[in-house]
């Protein structure tokens, strides 16, 4: 049955012993969109990235690439539609920038004319005679981009692509990956561990925690989570969240604060009033916002680092 | 056809080709200092003395020049982590075929001149006669084949392991148990005694005349089994390169 998305695994996972890095993922990459694929390290992003490139078995569930089943006689040519940068970039460093792309177009089976345009995409031209050996990282990286490029493949699933990269060369890369599905119709996978990374790419989301996918939506579908509110210190809780209640406001109390839903200026006003004239001392009147941070912590455990 | 043609361009500024041309020319100067003043005698058995010695020297230098060839191969990949790109343009069986072809063209060239140094030296030194041609043919064609099957071997090792040391040892390891075995006599059945097992000629030697005497070998049905498991080395260890090729993951 045909799906809305580019690709969909089902069940996906990946066991190493007795150890399941990846369990029962069902991932759903929409066409067009850019996936950002956030979690922890050693979460499992790698491993089932690896496995949509079928460069790691599957020990249970199934891939479905262009609507298309994946096995073992269509993977190529399924995989023909895709460019991926897993890890580190893949390179020659005896060979020129060129030279190594000039493999990858043939053995891609591509216009060697893509040469030129992806050079010119990833700022290389320059140093297309230059071997890569003496390439900087960021430039390797961004030659792993080009070959990934060669062919504008309707897929591109990049895994970590800003690793090791200055914080220019970080903006560099985000912007070129934001240009890929307006400017070549390139549906993009790219995993990180950076929420903030993510939160600059992608417009779709999957968090991976242990191995399993914890959230799975748009990026607007997050932010909606991180909400505001007001948070009170006063001297007496109970008599305060008593009068907040006869006010019809349903407030909580947590860590010595009050806290309720987001109200307007006029409102605030008019309850420190009314707190003071019950002889209620207040202490803090605070505007708190949940963070995506907050949520990315929320779901992904707080022993994990960002 | 392409991805034997990109394994070429691979390996460009390599220069593998220059390193087994080193490594042949140390083969060329032990042929040159053995018998490098020959007498009436030796040179009128000069041509099947070739077909003698050639074996020893293939024996010691040829495990240790397939490890470099191969490894050669294998660590283009090790270095740019390129099998995660390549394997999701190609099949590793496909990249693993495109490799050992690639290889056989390099063994066959090592051959050709290893024959053709041979010869031209008998001639050079003025050997009675001319080669005996169904002898040297056979030769160089169980040669290539023990070239093969040591390759293919390295070729397993170093695809397999990152650190090239490992397939590297393996085959200086090779060199020296094939001189071992030469003298124990057990080489029969071992990869690295094929140059000794399928040797065209063998010898005796008076120690009261000290003449030495070089004959044509009659092959006994265990030593026809043995050339036979030159072969089989071959295909045992084509088999395990493709298939732990294949499963191996990146």
């Amino acid at each position: 049955m045909p799906t809305q998305n580019l690709v969909e695994t089902h069940n996906l996972t990946k066991q190493y012993g007795k150890i399941r890095c990846v369990n029962a993922v069902n991932m759903q990459v929409p066409p067009g969109a850019i996936y950002g694929f956030l979690g922890p390290n050693g979460a499992g992003k790698s491993t089932t990235l690896k496995m949509i490139l079928g460069l790691a078995r599957t020990t249970e569930g199934s891939i479905t690439l262009f609507d298309t089943p994946v096995n073992e006689k269509n993977r190529m040519k399924l995989l023909a539609q895709t460019g991926s940068l897993i890890e580190s970039p893949s390179y020659y460093g005896h060979l020129t920038g060129e030279e190594n792309l000039r493999i990858i177009q043939t053995l891609k089976g591509c216009s060697e004319k893509d040469i030129n345009e992806v050079l010119k995409i990833v700022r290389l031209n320059d140093a297309r005679k230059k071997l890569v050996n003496h390439y900087s990282l960021g430039m390797k990286q961004r030659l792993g981009l080009a070959a990934a490029l060669l062919g504008f493949p309707k897929l591109l699933i990049l895994d970590e692509p800003t690793n090791g990269l200055d914080p220019a060369g970080i903006q560099e890369m985000r912007e070129l990956i934001c240009t890929l599905p307006s400017g070549y119709g390139i549906t993009v996978i790219v995993s990180s561990h950076l929420l903030g990374e993510i939160d600059q790419m992608a417009d779709h989301v999957g968090i991976i925690r242990k191995g399993e996918l914890v959230y799975q939506n748009t990026l607007e579908s997050l932010h909606s989570h991180s909400k505001e509110q007001i948070a009170l210190r006063v001297s007496h809780m109970a008599i305060a969240l008593d009068l907040l209640r006869q006010d019809g406001i349903e407030a909580t109390q947590e860590d010595g604060y009050l806290l309720l839903p987001m109200v307007d200026d006029t409102y605030v006003a008019n309850l420190c009033r009314l707190l003071v004239a019950q002889n209620i001392s207040l202490y803090r009147v605070e505007k708190r916002e949940k963070s995506l941070e907050d949520i990315f912590l929320s779901l992904t455990g707080k022993e994990t680092s960002l | 056809m392409i991805t034997l043609r990109m394994e070429f361009q691979k390996i460009r500024r390599k220069k593998i080709a220059l390193t087994m041309c080193a490594l042949l020319c140390v083969q060329f100067a032990w042929l040159l200092w053995s018998g490098s003043h020959p007498d009436e005698n030796e040179r009128l058995n000069g041509w099947i003395s070739m077909l003698y010695s050639l074996p020893l020297v293939s024996v010691i230098m040829m495990p240790v020049i397939m490890s470099v060839l191969a490894s050669r191969f294998a660590d283009v990949e090790h270095k740019g982590n390129t099998y995660k790109l390549l394997n999701t343009l190609r099949r590793p069986g496909t990249l693993y075929h495109a490799k050992v072809i690639c290889g056989l063209f390099f063994i066959f060239a090592i051959s050709v001149a290893q024959f053709i140094f041979v010869i031209a030296l008998g001639y050079a030194r003025g050997y009675a006669g001319h080669p005996e041609w169904k002898y040297y043919a056979a030769a160089f064609v169980l040669n290539l084949s023990c070239c093969l099957s040591l390759y293919l071997l390295q070729l397993l090792l170093s695809m397999l392991f990152f650190n090239q040391m490992i397939p590297l040892v393996a085959g200086l390891g090779g060199s020296m148990l094939g001189l071992i075995l030469m003298y124990v006599k057990m080489y029969s059945f071992l990869p690295w005694g094929g140059f000794l097992s399928a040797a065209q000629v063998s010898m005796d030697w008076n120690p009261e005349t000290k003449v030495v005497h070089f004959f044509y070998r009659e092959y006994s049905p265990v030593e026809l089994c043995a050339v036979a498991m030159i072969f089989v080395w071959i295909v045992v260890f084509y088999a395990a390169g493709r298939i732990l090729f294949g499963r191996k993951e990146v």
